[in-house]
């Protein structure tokens, strides 16, 4: 898993393919725009497949991490993440900077006293 | 200004709204006022997390012109992220192109739900640049103003908007990937952990069933599928989980009122 990152040409065919794969979806939003519904099924469909995507890194991240975040334990990982949640839903409204705030406080805490 | 609240990914969940009165005196006013408000807290939230990307480009050895480069042609925080991993742990070019583009299906529905409000008149090619500046702060702050803005000025306001939040969106990252190598490892560590404790906390702001389906779903399944093949387990996961959430809602919860809005 570890030192396989792509190199040379593959890096930059990815950031060309990435690149490319936003700006078409940006542009076909432009063309539909006006002519479709927000409601629609694909919509919902897609919609559902980001936030899947989205919830599957963000566990990757902070389970499977690679490099730096790899030498923190993963209950340190866990624990921080659920203190920052209890922060975010303490008040229902605007306490996404506070939480935000909270855990990256806590993990530069972890790393001072390690 | 507070769609620092806003739910971070599906834009169906904000409804239009009618418009009201004169706000502006002319395009450069509205152009402006556009700057102004995209140095708020969303926009802070946007620069941090641009800072995170930066500094996970560095700590994995990644070329720092393609950390920078992805941030400036790219423009999409979720996207640059999986792109980033993807890259670190050596997925296939394919999978990766077909990966990022999938998050960013979110945009077709972001534009098509904010362009349909700005003045006819703008309603033309250059749209078809401008829409580059498009990214989720700059949507929620739009949706929220347009409003409250007249017709004429929209475009003048989203382009300062978007603009800013762009360019803010380079020094950032260059910012993170400079920081990182030579703060200590203590800071570089909350550096690192911004971009995923972000993604996790606005999971719970997201309201339809569906998509919060689909967010326990990508959670569960995810580990299992990355322990089986990562290479391919974002674009599985999320299909797999996401089409699963989708039959869920079609089949079962649409039918009980009171569960979607």
């Amino acid at each position: 898993m570890m030192n396989a990152s792509l190199q040379g040409w593959g890096l930059w065919l990815a950031l060309a393919g990435a690149c490319v794969g936003t700006y078409v979806c940006r542009a076909i939003g432009v063309m539909l725009s006006g002519r479709i519904n927000q409601d629609s099924e694909i919509f919902r469909l897609l919609s559902a497949i980001t936030y899947a995507m989205v919830a599957t890194l963000t566990v990757r991240l902070i389970l499977f991490p690679i490099g730096l975040m790899a030498t923190v334990p993963a209950w340190i990982r866990i624990l921080i993440c659920v203190l920052s949640i209890g922060v975010m839903l303490s008040k229902p409204t605007k306490r996404l900077v506070p939480a935000l705030l909270t855990g990256t406080l806590l993990m530069v805490g972890y790393g001072i006293i390690r | 200004m507070s769609s620092a609240n806003q739910p971070y990914i599906d834009p169906s969940e904000i409804a239009l709204e009618e418009p009201a009165a004169e706000r502006f005196k002319s395009r450069s006013d509205a152009f402006w006022s556009g700057i102004r408000d995209a140095t708020g807290a969303p926009a802070m939230v946007l620069f941090a997390g641009m800072v995170g990307f930066g500094a996970m480009g560095r700590t994995n050895g990644v070329d720092g012109w393609f950390t920078v480069l992805s941030s400036l042609l790219m423009f999409a925080l979720p996207g640059q992220v999986v792109l980033m991993e993807m890259v670190i742990t050596g997925s296939s070019v394919i999978a990766i192109a077909l990966a990022v583009t999938l998050t960013s299906t979110r945009f077709v529905t972001m534009t098509v739900t904010l362009f349909p409000q700005l003045h006819e008149k703008d309603r033309n090619r250059n749209l078809y640049a401008t829409v580059h500046l498009l990214a989720m702060t700059a949507w929620a702050v739009s949706m929220k103003e347009f409003s409250s803005i007249e017709v004429k000025h929209r475009l003048s306001y989203f382009v300062g908007l978007g603009l800013l939040c762009w360019l803010i969106s380079v020094p950032g990252t260059i910012l993170g990937y400079i920081l990182a190598g030579f703060v200590p490892a203590a800071v570089t560590l909350g550096l690192v952990f911004i971009n995923p404790l972000f993604f996790l906390l606005t999971f719970t702001e997201v309201k339809p069933w569906i998509n919060r389906i689909a967010i326990c779903l990508g959670c569960i399944l995810g580990p299992f599928f990355t322990i089986w093949d990562r290479d391919s387990s974002l674009l599985t996961t999320g299909i797999v989980a996401g089409v699963i959430a989708y039959v869920i809602d079609r089949k079962w919860i649409r039918k009980k009122a009171g569960l979607i809005g």
